[in-house]
C-alpha cells in the first residue's frame, strides 16, 4: 500500500520533471521547506491568530478584564460574554485576551532574553576557551542540575512574586540550554579553516563570533527559542495555577486557570477554565509545530 | 555479450532515479555491463556519477525515495537466471541472494560495522541465515575466515568489538563477512578509500587471491587508476549516470576513445612515469544533477563539442568488447591517442 | 568499569559541595535565626536568651560563615536536616513521611512512559511517512503541548466527578485497611503523569530510531540478507536504545516538575505537595532542603544513567 502511493508520487514528480516544470527553487530552500510542512504552517497561522488577538485585545472586546461586576457573577457564555463571567463577574473572554498579552510576554520575552544571554556567553566563552569557559560551564551545570520547577519556586520564595521577578527567574533558569548549544557549536567551528583564516587576518574574537559564526547557528537558535517559549508558557501556567506565578491581580492564562483548583468551579463552571486551558494548549502546540518545522527546514541532514 | 556461461551478472539499460526533495535525479540513466566469473570489473568515474547507486541497485539496497525505472539486472545463478529488478526489495528471494550469492563491502569499515556487536557476531549472522551450520560450527568457520583474511589470534579477536580493530583489520573483517558464504559476486565500493596506502595494497592482494581461489566475479568501484591498472580485467568509465566507455583494461587504458576517458586519464598522474608528466585537469565541473545537459552529458565540457552532441549518442561497439557513447568515435578511434 | 564509576562519583562530589554551599548561603540570607533551622523552634521559644546563646555556642553559630557551613553540612550528612518552621517537625521525618508517595507515583509513571514511549516511538519510526506515523506524531505533539495540570483537571472532571469511577484525590485514606486499597487513588495521577511523559519519550525514541536506521551498518546488515525484523530490532533498536536510556535520566527533572503539579491537582500527599506548601508558607529550611534533595536525586540519576549506558555500549564499557 505504501509502495503504490510512493510510486504514484514518483510518477508525478517524473512527469513534472520531464515537462521541465521543476526548476531549482529560487528563494530560500529552508523557507520553502518550512512552507511545505503542513503542520508548521498550521502552527504559524494559529500562533499569529492568538498573538494578534492578544495584541489587539482592546479592539476585539469592550469589556475590562479587571472590572468586577457583582451583579453578573458566574454567568454562562452568552452573546454579551462569549466565555461567560467568573465568580466576581469579570468577563472571561476579555481576560483570556488580555491574559494572553502577559503570558506571551512572559513566554516569548523570557525565551528571547535567555537566548540573547545564553548565546552571547556561549559564543564568547566557547570561542575564547580557557578559565572563563570553564567557569561559565560550571555555572551552567549548577543551574541545570536543579529541576526547573524546583529552582523557579525556590527563587520565587526568596525573591517574592512579581511579573518582573518571574521573567528574571525564567531567564536565569533558561539561559543554560542555549548557552550549551552555542558553546558546542562554537567549539567545533573554532577548528574550522575559514574561522582560523579570519583569525589570522587579525579580526577580533568578538567580530568573528558575531559576524561569521552566529549566522551559521541561526537555525538551531531559532528552534531553541521556540522550544523555550513553549516551556515558559507552560511553566507560567503551572506556577500561576499554583498561585505562585504572576500576582493574582494581573490576568494571565495561568491565573485564569487558577480558579479550577476548586472542585466546585471545576465541576459547575466549565467556561471559567476550559476555554483558557484550550487556548494555552493550542498556543503551545502551535509554537511546538513551528519549532519542529524550523528544525526540519534548517537541518541539512533532513531530506524529504 | 551473448549468454555466455562465464557471465555471472548482466545489467541491461538500467535506470535508477532518486526522488528526494520533490525533484527527480536521474542518478543512473541507462547503464549496461556484464560481470564475468573470476574476473574483476572496475568502475571508475568522478564523484557523484552514480557508481555507488549502480552497486546498491544490484543489491536492491536503495533508499526509500528511489526506484528502478527501467532495465534489467539478471543474475545467472547455478539454478537458472534470476531477474533481480523484479524481486521485492527486502523480500525473501532478494534476501536469499544477498550475502550468499552476491555480497558487498563498503567504503568506510568503521561506520559499516555495528559498534555494539562483536565482529564474530556480525560475521556469524551471515552464516546463520545462509547455511545450516550449528552455533559451534559457525564459530569455527568464523575463526577460519578471520585467519584466512590474515587476522592474527582470531580465537581472541572474534569476540572483540569493531572499535578495538584497526581500520585495515575492520576492512578484513568486512571481507570475511562478505566472503563467508562463498558468494559468486563480490561488489566492493571503494573498499580502501578510508585506509592508508600500504593497507590498501594488502586488501587488494587479499581480494585478488580470493578471486583466484573461489572464481568470484568482482565489481570494484574505485577512483584510483593505479588500482585499475593493477587489478582490473575489464573497465567501465561512468559519467553522470552513463557508462561512456567500456572495454578490457588494455582497450580502455591504451586506446582510450571517449573524450571524457582521455581527459580523465590526462588528469591523473601515472605512477612510474616520473614527475615530468603533463597533468591536465578536466575543464569545467560536473553539472548539477538536476540540470543535466540534454544530449551527451559531457558535451558542455568537451573540447570536441558540436551541435550533434545535443542529442544523446547511443552505445556503439568499436570492437567486440570495446564500446563507447560518443557521436565522433570514428574520429578518435582512427586518430588514436 | 569500576574505575569509571569511581571517577564519575569523584566528579559529582565538588558539584554537590558547591550546590549545598549555595543552598546554605540562601538559607542564611532568608529571614529567621539560623539556630531555628537546626533545633525545634517551639523548644527555642521556651528557652531563655542565655540558654539560646549557649545553644548557639554549642552549634558553633557564633563562628565564621565557613565554619557554620561545615557544621551544617556535617549535620546534613548525618541525617539531621533541621526543622520545618511550621510546627517544628524535623525535616527528615517529613521526608520519610512524604517520599514513599512521590516515589510510588514517579516509578509508575517512569516505567509506563519509558515502555510505552519507546515502543510507540519505534513503531512510528519503522512506519515513517505512514498514517500511523503521522497520527502518533500529532498525538505526541499534543502530549508535550497540553499543560499537564489542564490534562489532569479534565481527567479529574471526567473520570472522578462526572463518571465517578475513581476517587477525586488523596492516597492512604483512614478508611483503608490494606495497602492495596489505595490503588484506585493512584490510577488517575499516575495515568496523567505517564501519558504526558510518554509523549516526550515517544518523540525522542522516534528520532533516535530514525537516526539509527539511517546509519550505514543497517545497509551492511541488509546486504547480508538478514530479515527485516532482525535488522530493525537487533541492529536498529539496539543502537537506538542507548540515547533513550540516557533520556530517562535527563527526564528526571521533567518528572519531578510533573510530579509537583500532578500532586497538587490530585492532592497526592508527596514531597511535591509539601514543597508547594512550604513555598507558600515561606518555610525556608524546608524549601531549601527539598531543593537540595532534588538536586541530589538528579545528580544521582545521571550517575546511574552513565553507568547503565556504559553497560549497554561496549565503546564506553571497554575504554
Ligand atoms: N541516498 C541518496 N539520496 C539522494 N540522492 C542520492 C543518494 N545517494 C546518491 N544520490 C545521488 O545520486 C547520484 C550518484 O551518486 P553516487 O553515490 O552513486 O555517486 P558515486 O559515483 O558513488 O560518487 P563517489 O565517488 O563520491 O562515491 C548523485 O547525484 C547523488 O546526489
Ligand atoms: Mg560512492
Amino acid at each position: 500500500m505504501e509502495n503504490s502511493s510512493l510510486n504514484r508520487k514518483f510518477d508525478r514528480i517524473l512527469a513534472l520533471e520531464n515537462a521541465g516544470k521543476l526548476k531549482a527553487s529560487s528563494g530560500n530552500r529552508a523557507l520553502s521547506k518550512f512552507y511545505n510542512n503542513r503542520l508548521a504552517v498550521f502552527g504559524l497561522i494559529v500562533f499569529s491568530i492568538i498573538l494578534l488577538t492578544a495584541v489587539f485585545a482592546p479592539l476585539l472586546t469592550s469589556h475590562d478584564p479587571l472590572k468586577i461586576n457583582l451583579r453578573n457573577i458566574a454567568q454562562s457564555p452568552s452573546w454579551e460574554h462569549w466565555f461567560g463571567t467568573d465568580r466576581t463577574g469579570r468577563d472571561v473572554f476579555s481576560r483570556v485576551l488580555y491574559g494572553g498579552r502577559i503570558s506571551i510576554l512572559v513566554g516569548l520575552g523570557s525565551a528571547l532574553m535567555a537566548a540573547v544571554i545564553g548565546v552571547a556567553i556561549g559564543a564568547y566563552t566557547g570561542f575564547k576557551g580557557g578559565w572563563i569557559d570553564v567557569i561559565a560551564l560550571r555555572i551552567s551545570e549548577i543551574f541545570m542540575s536543579f529541576p526547573q520547577i524546583i529552582l523557579v519556586l525556590m527563587l520565587v520564595s526568596i525573591a517574592g512574586q512579581s511579573l518582573f521577578n518571574l521573567i528574571f527567574i525564567f531567564v536565569l533558569t533558561g539561559w543554560g540550554a542555549m548557552y550549551r548549544m552555542t558553546r558546542a557549536r562554537m567549539l567545533s567551528l573554532r577548528e574550522e579553516e575559514y574561522v582560523q583564516a579570519l583569525q589570522s587576518f587579525g579580526l577580533s574574537t568578538a567580530t568573528i563570533c558575531y559576524k561569521h559564526i552566529l549566522p551559521n547557528a541561526l537555525g538551531p537558535i531559532m528552534v531553541n527559542i521556540t522550544l523555550s517559549t513553549a516551556a515558559f508558557i507552560l511553566a507560567e501556567a503551572g506556577l500561576s495555577f499554583l498561585g505562585l506565578g504572576v500576582p493574582l491581580n494581573l490576568p494571565t492564562w495561568g491565573n485564569i486557570l487558577n480558579v479550577a483548583q476548586e472542585i466546585r468551579v471545576l465541576q459547575n463552571f466549565w467556561w471559567m477554565w476550559l476555554p483558557v486551558g484550550l487556548v494555552i494548549s493550542l498556543f503551545v502546540l502551535s509554537v511546538n509545530f513551528i519549532g519542529d518545522g524550523l528544525r526540519d527546514a534548517t537541518d541539512p541532514s533532513q531530506q524529504g | 555479450m551473448e549468454t555466455d556461461h562465464n557471465i555471472a551478472l548482466s545489467v541491461k539499460n538500467l535506470k535508477t532515479y532518486f526522488y528526494t526533495n520533490n525533484r527527480c535525479n536521474r542518478a543512473v540513466n541507462g547503464v549496461s555491463f556484464d560481470i564475468e566469473k573470476g574476473k574483476t570489473l572496475c568502475i571508475v568515474g568522478e564523484s557523484g556519477c552514480g557508481k555507488s547507486v549502480t552497486a546498491s541497485t544490484i543489491m536492491q539496497l536503495l533508499p526509500r525515495l528511489s526506484r528502478i525505472e527501467e532495465g534489467s539486472i539478471t543474475y545467472h545463478s547455478d539454478a537458472g537466471d534470476i531477474d533481480i529488478e523484479n524481486l521485492e526489495r527486502n523480500g525473501q528471494k532478494m534476501r536469499a541472494i544477498r550475502g550468499s550469492e552476491i555480497a558487498m563491502i563498503f567504503q568506510d569499515p568503521m561506520t559499516a560495522l555495528n559498534p555494539v556487536y562483536t565482529i564474530g557476531f556480525q560475521i556469524g549472522e551471515s552464516l546463520k541465515y545462509h547455511t545450516d551450520l550449528t552455533r559451534k560450527q559457525i564459530r569455527d568457520k568464523t575463526i577460519d575466515l578471520l585467519r584466512d583474511m590474515g587476522i592474527s589470534l582470531p580465537e581472541q579477536r572474534i569476540d572483540e568489538y569493531p572499535h578495538q580493530y584497526s581500520g585495515g583489520m575492520r576492512q578484513r573483517a568486512m571481507i570475511a563477512m562478505a566472503m563467508s558464504c562463498n558468494p559468486k559476486i563480490l561488489i566492493a565500493d571503494e573498499p580502501t578509500t578510508a585506509l592508508d596506502v600500504t593497507i590498501q595494497a594488502q586488501i587488494f592482494e587479499l581480494m585478488d587471491r580470493l578471486k583466484e581461489k573461489h572464481n568470484t566475479a568482482i565489481m570494484l568501484i574505485t577512483h584510483d587508476m593505479g588500482v585499475v591498472a593493477e587489478l582490473a580485467d575489464d573497465v567501465a568509465v561512468m559519467y553522470m549516470g552513463n557508462i561512456v566507455e567500456a572495454g578490457t583494461i588494455d582497450e580502455v587504458l591504451r586506446t582510450p576513445t571517449h573524450p571524457y576517458t582521455r581527459a580523465l586519464l590526462d588528469s591523473i598522474p601515472v605512477l612510474g612515469e616520473g614527475k615530468n608528466q603533463i597533468i591536465e585537469p578536466i575543464p569545467g565541473s560536473t553539472p548539477d544533477p538536476y540540470q543535466r545537459p540534454k544530449g551527451c552529458q559531457f558535451a558542455p565540457r568537451c573540447t570536441h563539442y558540436s551541435e550533434q552532441c545535443d542529442i544523446m549518442p547511443a552505445e556503439t561497439q568499436i570492437s567486440e568488447t570495446h564500446r563507447i557513447m560518443c557521436w565522433k568515435y570514428q574520429e578518435f578511434a582512427t586518430n588514436g591517442k | 568499569m569500576l574505575t569509571y564509576v569511581i571517577r564519575r562519583i569523584l566528579i559529582l562530589i565538588p558539584m554537590l559541595l558547591i550546590i549545598s554551599f549555595l543552598v546554605y548561603w540562601g538559607l542564611e540570607l532568608t529571614p529567621g535565626d539560623a539556630v531555628s533551622h537546626l533545633i525545634n523552634p517551639e523548644a527555642a521559644g521556651r528557652m531563655s536568651a542565655e540558654q539560646l546563646n549557649d545553644l548557639r555556642e554549642s552549634y558553633g553559630l557564633n563562628k565564621s560563615f565557613i565554619e557554620r557551613y561545615g557544621i551544617w553540612l556535617i549535620n546534613v550528612l548525618q541525617g539531621n536536616f533541621g526543622h520545618s518552621l511550621a510546627g517544628g517537625v524535623p525535616i527528615a521525618d517529613i521526608f520519610l513521611d512524604r517520599l514513599p508517595a512521590t516515589l510510588e507515583l514517579s516509578f509508575v509513571a517512569l516505567f509506563f512512559s519509558t515502555v510505552m514511549g519507546s515502543i510507540l516511538g519505534t513503531i512510528s519510526a519503522l512506519k515513517r511517512g505512514s498514517a500511523v506515523d503521522s497520527g502518533l506524531t500529532v498525538v505526541g505533539m499534543l502530549g508535550v503541548s497540553i499543560p499537564e495540570l489542564f490534562f489532569g483537571l479534565v481527567a479529574l472532571l471526567i473520570f472522578a466527578l462526572e463518571l465517578g469511577w475513581l476517587p477525586v484525590g488523596g492516597r492512604l485514606l483512614p478508611s483503608y485497611t490494606s495497602y492495596w486499597d489505595h490503588v484506585p487513588n493512584i490510577v488517575l495521577p499516575a495515568l496523567v503523569l505517564s501519558l504526558m511523559m510518554t509523549a516526550g519519550v515517544m518523540r525522542y525514541s522516534r528520532s533516535s530510531m530514525l537516526d539509527a536506521l539511517s546509519r550505514e551498518f543497517i545497509t551492511t546488515a541488509r546486504s547480508k540478507g538478514l530479515p527485516e525484523w532482525r535488522i530493525n530490532l537487533l541492529h536498529g533498536f539496539r543502537v537506538a536504545l542507548t540515547p533513550v536510556v540516557v533520556l530517562i535520566g535527563f527526564r528526571l527533572p521533567v518528572l519531578i516538575g510533573g510530579t509537583v503539579i500532578i500532586e497538587q491537582v490530585f492532592q497526592w500527599p508527596g514531597i511535591g505537595n509539601e514543597f508547594i506548601s512550604s513555598v507558600r508558607g515561606a518555610d525556608y529550611p524546608l524549601v531549601m532542603m527539598i531543593a537540595l534533595f532534588s538536586v541530589f536525586a538528579v545528580l544521582l540519576a545521571s550517575l546511574i544513567i552513565d553507568v547503565l549506558t556504559a553497560l549497554i555500549d561496549p565503546r564506553v564499557r571497554l575504554s
